[in-house]
């Protein structure tokens, strides 16, 4: 059954045609790439999934519920989560600050609830820190959180942001090249991580260039080339294809 | 939920509960200690500016947003104050509530181009919005008296409390001060407060949180300014006089400067900050407009050494 389906996206930025026609679907409790060239197309959807731009044309369908164009707050709020592609925690705040703010949708205090009934509002920030906790140590990071987030050394920012974005139990995370910048180790790790938040019932979609990791997690693949969808398929099927293998490295007949 | 150094005495509950119960005794008892007038009525000013700078801290510390127009509202607070009492015979009691409700729409109705408007046009708009209330009180002389202000607001009395002596305003003060402690201190221990340094720190990354960072920019900046209104009543009562003059830019940029040297983003710094630069406004009295010059020698020297301000956690854009 698809938890999200994309159908004909397109996205215009002017006169350039960032994503033309890109159609997918991304069934419950997978871990789907999306990989293509510099300049494909990749974060532009993940933007316009996310609710950062809206597509010019097209719909996306989640949980059998129309999307399209909803401010970003109020996607996060119906279960999508995600990381960006250049670091984004919150720098100067400590670790479990930044996941706290995470946890913002999941929390229902309102400001009568502040004022009035702060005992309330303090057994709800209770329950918060309880579950942002068990995320850290999910992570392995519990013991990292009175740290500022800017001081954590840069692998474990990159898992920061990414327990920020699951705390908040969303049925599909979007990680935007989650591994640029880690060392072959962290990568690995990371990987574990990503198949353990599959074990937790969270489906994944994840943009990345570096095939060793995309291959290790992804169980299908999506190519995107010039702004279309060009192949799709499982990691071997992908590896072993002529035309994608082309997109990348150019035709034989071009050397 | 054990932090680090948690094993120290200052973070036990009870060494707090003690600090706490110390402090408010001392604070009870200083116009006891202190009897001479004019220091008693320096420390009423420095709680003035504390509660100023604690709501322009939400806005700045906490939200990140820069507003010079934090004095307007403070004037919008006065004035309300001062016509209430005089034009319309109220008693004091309701005047602060009312004057912070003020002040608070006004900050709701400035807040609304946050929306579309960011960064330094935001704070140029929020200059405009100063300028413009100024010269209001100056021109609707009909209403505000003009540039004459309105002058011999009458005694405050509380349920009987007649607050007439520096003592008594010291006291007044002092609620006032509690009430916007408390209050404030709540709502940055909520998932507002953390909202708020959300969208300081990363808007973007903010809205991606589920924050609609536009309406929490409203609530932040106009809950920041319901305290200036509050502080408004105040010295409207205190002073017994509002005028335009009051409420200039100087005083806007005079309450960014206590901000920042308190420390932004800290709930305490701004007391720190009050404290810093009232002294040090009163102590170079005599040298009248030349003082400016050693305030700003003060936020220059705190921005080269301590960028985060006494005790503040964020230092000013790093």
């Amino acid at each position: 059954m698809s938890l999200l389906t994309a159908k004909t996206i397109q996205k215009k930025f002017g006169g350039v045609i960032a994503l033309n026609d890109v159609s997918l679907t991304v069934d419950k409790g997978e871990i789907v790439g999306m990989i293509g060239p510099n300049g494909s197309g990749k974060t532009t959807f993940i933007n316009n999934l996310s609710g950062l731009y809206a597509p010019t044309k097209g719909q996306f369908i989640f949980n059998d519920e129309d999307i399209t164009g909803l401010p970003a707050h109020v996607i996060t709020g119906k279960g999508i989560s995600r990381t960006f592609q250049n670091l984004r925690v919150f720098p100067n705040i400590t670790v479990l600050e930044n996941i706290l703010i995470g946890l913002h949708c999941r929390i229902d205090t309102s400001l009568w609830d502040v004022y009035a009934r702060f005992l309330k509002t303090r057994r709800v920030e209770h329950q918060a820190k309880k579950k942002a906790m068990t995320v850290l140590e999910l992570a392995e990071l519990s013991d990292s959180q009175g740290i500022l987030a800017k001081n954590l050394p840069y692998g474990k920012q990159r898992l920061l942001e990414i327990c920020r974005a699951i705390v908040s139990d969303p049925y599909l995370l979007l990680l935007d090249e989650p591994c640029a910048g880690m060392n072959p180790v962290e990568m690995d790790d990371l990987a574990d991580f990503i198949k353990l938040l599959q074990t937790k019932g969270i489906t994944v979609f994840v943009i990345e260039h570096n095939m060793r990791f995309i291959m290790s997690v992804a169980q299908r693949l999506i190519v995107l080339a010039n702004g279309s969808k060009f192949q799709e398929g499982t990691p071997t099927q992908i590896q072993n294809d002529k035309d994608v293998q082309a997109i990348y490295l150019g035709d034989e007949g071009d050397l | 939920m054990e932090n680090i150094g948690s094993n120290s005495i200052l973070n036990s509950p009870k060494y707090k509960a003690v600090a706490y119960g110390m402090l408010f005794i001392v604070c009870l008892l200083l116009p006891k200690i202190i009897t001479n007038m004019y220091y008693l009525g320096i420390i009423n000013y420095i709680i003035l500016y504390t509660i100023l700078c604690m709501g322009l801290n939400l806005i700045l510390g906490y939200a990140g947003l820069l507003s010079f127009g934090h004095a307007a509202f403070y004037g919008l607070g006065g004035y309300t104050t001062a016509i209430l009492i005089k034009r319309y015979g109220f008693s004091f009691l309701p005047c602060p509530l009312l004057s912070g409700v003020v002040a608070l729409l006004f900050g709701i109705l400035l807040g609304l181009p946050t929306r579309k408007v960011r960064g330094d046009y935001f704070c140029l708009l929020t200059i405009a919005f100063g300028e413009i209330f100024r010269l209001v009180a100056q021109a609707w002389i009909g209403f505000t008296n003009g540039a004459m202000g309105i002058v011999g607001i009458p005694i405050p009395s509380i349920l009987g409390w007649s607050i007439r002596t520096e003592a008594d305003f010291y006291y007044l003060g002092l609620i006032l001060l509690a009430f916007t402690y408390i209050t404030i201190s709540l709502l940055i221990h909520s998932r507002f407060g953390r909202a708020f340094i959300a969208i300081r720190e990363d808007e973007l990354a903010a809205s991606v949180m589920g924050i609609n960072t536009a309406i929490y920019k409203i609530i932040v900046f106009a809950i920041g300014c319901f305290y200036a209104g509050l502080a408004g009543s105040y010295l409207a009562v205190y002073q017994t006089t509002v005028t335009p003059s009051n409420f200039r830019l100087e005083e806007s940029c005079l309450m960014i400067i206590m901000v920042i040297v308190g420390g932004m983003g800290s709930l305490l710094a701004p007391v720190a900050g009050g404290i810093v630069m009232t002294l040090a406004t009163e102590y170079f009295r005599s040298i009248s407009e030349y003082r400016m010059l050693i305030i700003g020698v003060i936020m220059v020297a705190v921005l080269l050494y301590r960028p985060q301000g006494i005790f503040g956690t964020s230092a000013f854009k790093d």
